[in-house]
């Protein structure tokens, strides 16, 4: 009897030994906080999606904060004020991005957060920042982040409700007026079909079908199978995570002809890696950093992305995605805003600091926000890219 | 009609991984009586582990085999640093064992592999094959075939070896077994090592279709459970069954219902066979039948 019992209890110790090891490894995946208490530094959070299905877009996030807050450090910061960088992983989770969102507030009392990286976590924290009257300036793009206005809430993204007439003109300019969506039921694929089926009549666009799959799906062979059974002339896919590879390959294997159009979630090398040959001839709508000829040679954007480019790839060996330049025009409109403050950086004064936003050059565009656009995007920022042997080239 | 056989083959192929990984939860439960909550990450542990090998230089069947080896190795490992020691234990504790493994070891590949998704490519290059109009891919046919060697493989060694014989009879009477001289505790090791395998085996065959990541172990953990119950704990033929059923069941529900509820009515179909019929839908009275 004893021997059982002792047994047992070394089953259990093994048992939770393994569970908390397993909690310790599991808090170290989360970048941890330096939470240094300095005087005369900016507490900044940002919360991105390092893991999860949005990791491909979180981690060039990630990256980018980092080096760039080191170069305004290392460049004196802010009027003489450091900046203290506090980076969360929300594991495309929204309740882990509303833990991170009271964290940095209640325990880091950061002045203002950047992120977080999706649509669905955006809308997630919400009440926190409202909550806690301290700016935030998302990297996400669901129309409703930033329409209606939330006072506090600014977003570095373009907007669905941008990007899709955008698509819809390449389209027609193109011949094809009937397609077949199929989109996410998160928060970006969401909104996107939502836009798509508003904007739809108004733009002479027939949308024929529409299909959804859930985050995490890995068998999209149903939905395409219908679409593939109209007479849909292009399949437009409105999703951000990994998901996307499985579709560009699924419509090779069944043998659709049609051509592929994406979002601006699919400006990342994931993409192109996940779908191998299927991502040739895959066209989407993205800012001009992926081929920064885009910008114009010579003006002050193309200035700005290739320093950017050639300091990131320096850094990390790869070049920066669309959503490396969503982080970089969030820091920096945020250390902008920071400057013109006297005194206190306050939240309340450096939201309305960040407001005043005008004509800075970006990675993503130029952004001049007001108290009813706290966005500022247009169409003008955008072209359409086609991925050719594996790699991004302007469409024609 | 083209469609349909659409859906079907779709369905075939998702149901033939949960298969797999049905077989693996079965294996578990005939040798301990409990449920293996770590079955998911070794499916996950072999796709990266054969990324991670393919990423190293070796070539894909090299990777693939040294993938299979090595997952067997580390579900062999497990059984023996944190289940062994329970001993004869309940159930109860083997399955509070394998949960805290599941996390340990999704936590573990997040460290190591870093929590990018990772591809292989197809184990046969080219366009895919038409069957009365309808595209069934190559990778398709390859998932085909290595359930269906894995499965011949478990019945020879089950009906035709000693050590499956052992394995048998352990399931069925541990006692007995010991005293005719079967080492009932190397049983419950094979039985981890077999099943982490087959894990591996899904795993890695289906990592070209949809990649793979430290995270994708949970969820096919849930479906591959979902499919041995529903065809009946511990019988290997009702696994794979079970996870055939299940699997057209949700290409049938993504087709002509609305893929956003395909999870949720397969579990729905799943409780009510239960209600009915709670050895699941092929199973006999359990554990004896394997």
């Amino acid at each position: 009897m004893r021997g059982r019992t002792l047994k047992l209890s070394m089953a259990m110790l093994i048992a939770a030994l393994a569970v908390s090891l397993a909690i310790f490894i599991g808090a170290c995946g989360s970048k941890k906080s330096s939470n240094s208490s300095s005087n005369g530094s900016i507490k900044v959070g940002a919360i991105v999606s390092l893991t999860g299905s949005y990791a491909a877009l979180g981690q060039p996030e990630q990256n980018t904060l980092n080096m760039e807050v080191k170069k305004i450090n290392d460049a004196g910061g802010i009027n003489g004020k450091q900046i203290d960088l506090m980076i969360k992983d929300d594991g495309t989770d929204d309740a882990k991005a509303v833990a991170a969102a009271s964290e940095l507030i209640t325990q880091d009392h950061v002045v203002a957060i950047l992120g977080p990286t999706g649509s669905s976590t955006t809308m997630a924290i919400r009440g926190n920042i409202d909550r806690a009257g301290i700016p935030e300036i998302s990297m996400a793009a669901a129309t409703p982040i930033t329409n209606p206005v939330d006072k506090l809430v600014f977003a570095t993204a373009w907007p669905n409700s941008v990007v899709v007439p955008f698509t819809f003109d390449y389209l027609k300019k193109n011949g094809i007026t009937k397609i077949g969506a199929i989109t996410d039921t998160g928060g970006f694929g969401a909104d996107g079909l939502a836009v798509i089926k508003a904007a739809a009549p108004k733009m002479g666009m027939t949308v024929v079908d529409s299909e959804t799959f859930n985050p995490g799906d890995t068998d999209m062979t149903a939905q395409l199978t219908k679409i593939k059974n109209t007479d849909a002339q292009a399949v437009l896919m409105w999703t951000a995570g990994p998901e996307g590879t499985i579709i560009a390959k699924e419509m090779q294997d069944l043998g659709m002809k049609i051509p592929l159009y994406g979002s601006h979630g699919n400006g990342n090398l994931q993409f192109i890696q996940g779908a191998g040959a299927a991502a040739n001839g895959v066209k989407f709508p993205a800012g001009k950093i992926l081929v920064p000829a885009a910008y114009g040679k010579g003006s002050a954007g193309y200035t700005q992305a290739t320093a950017f480019i050639t300091a990131y790839q320096a850094a990390y060996g790869a070049a920066p995605t669309t959503f490396a330049g969503h982080a970089f025009d969030a820091i920096h409109i945020l250390a902008d805003a920071a400057k013109t403050v006297s005194g206190d950086v306050t939240a309340a004064a450096l939201r309305d600091a960040i407001e005043q936003t005008s004509g800075y050059v970006g990675i993503s565009g130029d952004f001049t926000f007001s108290p009813t656009d706290h966005n500022g995007m247009t169409p003008k920022a955008l072209v359409m890219y086609e991925i050719v042997n594996g790699k991004w080239t302007l469409a024609k | 009609m083209t469609e349909l056989l659409q859906f079907l083959i779709a369905g075939l192929k998702n149901g033939a991984i949960y298969s797999l990984v049905a077989l693996g939860f079965t294996m578990v439960y005939a040798a301990t009586g409990a449920i293996n909550f770590a079955q998911g990450q070794f499916f996950m542990l072999g796709g990266m582990l054969g990324a991670a090998f393919v990423g190293a230089g070796l070539p894909l069947p090299l990777a693939a085999l040294a993938a299979v080896l090595a997952t067997a190795l580390i579900g062999a490992v497990f059984e023996l640093v944190a289940v062994r020691p329970i001993g004869d234990g309940d159930p109860l504790r083997i399955i509070m064992v394998t949960i805290g493994g599941s996390v340990l070891f999704s936590q573990l590949a997040l460290h190591v592999f870093g929590p990018d998704t990772r591809s292989l490519t197809t184990f046969t290059a080219g366009p895919s094959l038409k069957v009365l109009g309808a595209a069934v891919e190559r990778q398709t046919i390859w998932i085909w075939c290595l359930t269906a060697l894995a499965v011949a493989g478990l019945a020879l060694l089950y009906r035709r070896t000693m050590f499956g014989r052992a394995m048998r009879a352990t399931s069925l009477h541990r006692d007995a077994a010991r005293l005719v001289g079967i080492n009932a505790r190397a049983m419950v090791t094979a039985s981890f090592a077999l099943a982490a395998a087959l894990g591996a085996v899904a795993g890695l065959a289906v990592a070209p279709l949809t990649q793979t990541s430290f995270q994708v172990g949970s969820g096919v953990a849930v479906k591959g459970f979902a499919a041995a119950i529903l065809g009946g704990l511990g019988d290997p033929a009702a696994a794979v069954a079970g996870g055939l059923v299940l699997g057209i069941l949700e290409s049938l529900t993504a087709g002509y219902i609305d893929p956003t509820y395909k999870d949720g009515v397969a579990l729905i179909i799943l409780l009510l066979v239960l209600f009915v019929r709670h050895q699941g839908l092929f199973g006999g009275s359990g554990r004896e039948k394997v």
